[in-house]
C-alpha cells in the first residue's frame, strides 16, 4: 500500500457529525444577515458621504488641496484631498476599474474642559496615512501602509500579530489584534496585556 | 461558470471538512469553516474557469477561514486529540498511529502533507493555493515527511 493510500483510509474515519446540515435553506437565511450588515455599513458610508458634500460647497470659495498616494480597498492610488479647514475633507480619487469616486470625512479632537477642536490639515494627514488593516473575503490579512503590502495572514498568534514597518528613517512597531484594531508607536510593540480592555 | 452550491455541497463538503479539521483540530470550528465557505461561495458573484478552480478555490477558502479560527480568542472548548480519537473508528492501528502522527504535525507542515496526500495535488497546485513558492512547499512537504517516518518508522515509505 503507498503512502497516499495509507493516509486516505487513516482520514477517511473523519467526517462530520450527525448532527451536522448544510442545508440551503438555512445558508440562505444567514446569508441574509450577511447581506443586512452590509447594507448597514453602505447606509454609514453614504451619510459620511453627504456630509462632505456639503463641505464641498464651502471649499469652492477656498481651501487646501494636496494630492497624494494613499491605499484605497487594497488598491494604491493618487487620491486629490482638499482641506476646507474644518476639521473636514473631501476626496478624489480612481478606483482599480477606473471609475472616479468620491468620499470624504473628518474628525474633532477634545480638549480638557470637553469642547470639541476640530482636526489640523496636519492631523488630518497623519490619520490618513496610518496603516490600514484588510480582511479580505478570502480569509487572508493585509497591512497597507506607504508603497508598502504584506500579508499577515499566518503571523497571529493567540490572536496578535507584531509586525516592524520601515519606511525611509521612520520606523513602526505595528500590533495588529485579529479583528480587533492595532496600535502603532515609534519605540516598542504594544503587549496583549496592555491592550485596552483587557 | 458557477455550479450551484447545492451541487458542490455534495460533491466537496466531506473533503473540506477533512481539511478544515486537519488545521483547527475541532469538530465544531470545522463544521462552521465548510458552512462559511460554501455561504461565501453562495453569496458572491466570482465566476470560475473550471471545476479544478472552483475545488482549488474552496480549499483555500476553508483553509484560511480554519486558520482564522485558530487566531480568535474565543476557541470553543475541544476535546484534546487522544479524546477524539477514541470516537472515531479506524480501519486498523496503522490507520490511527498515521492520524495521530500527522495531527501532531507543525500546522504549515500538516497543511501540504494533507494537500499532497489527501487531496492528491501537485508541488505547483499546492504553491499556488496556499499562495507559496514551490521550494517552499518542497522544504514543508519534505519536513513533513521527515518527521512523520521519524515517528511511523517502516509504517510510511521513503517517497519522493
Amino acid at each position: 500500500m503507498t503512502n497516499k493510500e495509507k493516509y486516505k483510509k487513516a482520514f477517511s474515519a473523519v467526517c462530520p457529525s450527525d448532527e451536522f446540515s448544510l442545508e440551503v435553506e438555512k445558508m440562505k437565511k444567514i446569508n441574509k444577515q450577511n447581506i443586512f450588515k452590509t447594507v448597514a455599513a453602505s447606509a454609514a458610508v453614504c451619510m459620511i458621504f453627504m456630509a462632505s458634500a456639503t463641505v464641498a460647497y464651502a471649499m469652492d470659495v477656498g481651501g487646501i488641496q494636496r494630492t497624494v498616494q494613499l491605499w484605497i480597498h487594497g488598491d494604491r492610488t493618487d487620491a486629490t484631498i482638499q482641506f476646507d479647514g474644518d476639521g473636514t475633507y473631501n476626496m478624489e480619487y480612481t478606483d482599480a476599474e477606473g471609475n472616479e469616486k468620491s468620499m470624504g470625512g473628518g474628525g474633532v479632537a477634545f480638549a480638557d474642559d470637553g469642547s470639541a477642536i476640530p482636526l489640523s490639515e496636519e492631523e488630518l494627514m497623519e490619520e490618513l496615512m496610518a496603516p490600514d488593516v484588510e480582511y479580505k473575503e478570502d480569509g487572508s490579512v493585509w497591512i497597507y501602509w506607504m508603497d508598502q503590502k504584506i500579508d499577515i495572514t499566518d503571523k497571529f498568534e493567540n490572536g496578535f500579530c507584531y509586525v516592524k514597518l520601515v519606511n525611509g528613517e521612520e520606523t513602526l512597531y505595528m500590533t495588529v489584534r485579529y479583528k480587533g484594531g492595532y496600535a502603532t508607536s515609534n519605540h516598542r510593540y504594544l503587549g496583549p496585556d496592555e491592550w485596552r480592555g483587557n | 461558470m458557477k455550479p450551484s452550491v447545492e451541487q458542490l455541497i455534495e460533491k466537496y463538503r466531506n473533503n473540506l471538512y477533512v481539511m478544515a479539521f486537519n488545521v483547527c483540530k475541532n469538530t465544531q470550528d470545522a463544521e462552521d469553516v465548510v458552512q462559511d465557505t460554501f455561504i461565501q461561495y453562495w453569496s458572491q458573484k466570482k465566476e470560475f474557469e473550471s471545476e479544478q478552480h472552483i475545488r482549488a478555490w474552496l480549499i483555500r477558502v476553508a483553509i484560511n477561514k480554519a486558520k482564522n479560527k485558530n487566531n480568535t480568542f474565543f476557541r470553543r472548548n475541544s476535546l484534546p486529540l487522544e479524546d477524539y480519537m477514541q470516537t472515531l473508528v479506524f480501519e486498523s492501528e496503522e490507520s490511527s498511529e498515521l492520524f495521530e502522527a500527522v495531527m501532531n504535525l507543525p500546522e504549515k507542515y500538516r497543511i501540504v502533507i494533507h494537500l499532497y496526500y489527501y487531496e492528491d495535488y501537485s508541488v505547483n497546485e499546492i504553491a499556488a493555493i496556499l499562495k507559496l513558492t514551490q521550494s517552499n512547499v518542497k522544504v514543508r512537504l519534505s519536513r513533513g515527511r521527515l518527521l512523520l517516518r521519524n515517528t511511523l518508522k517502516e509504517d510510511w515509505e521513503y517517497d519522493e
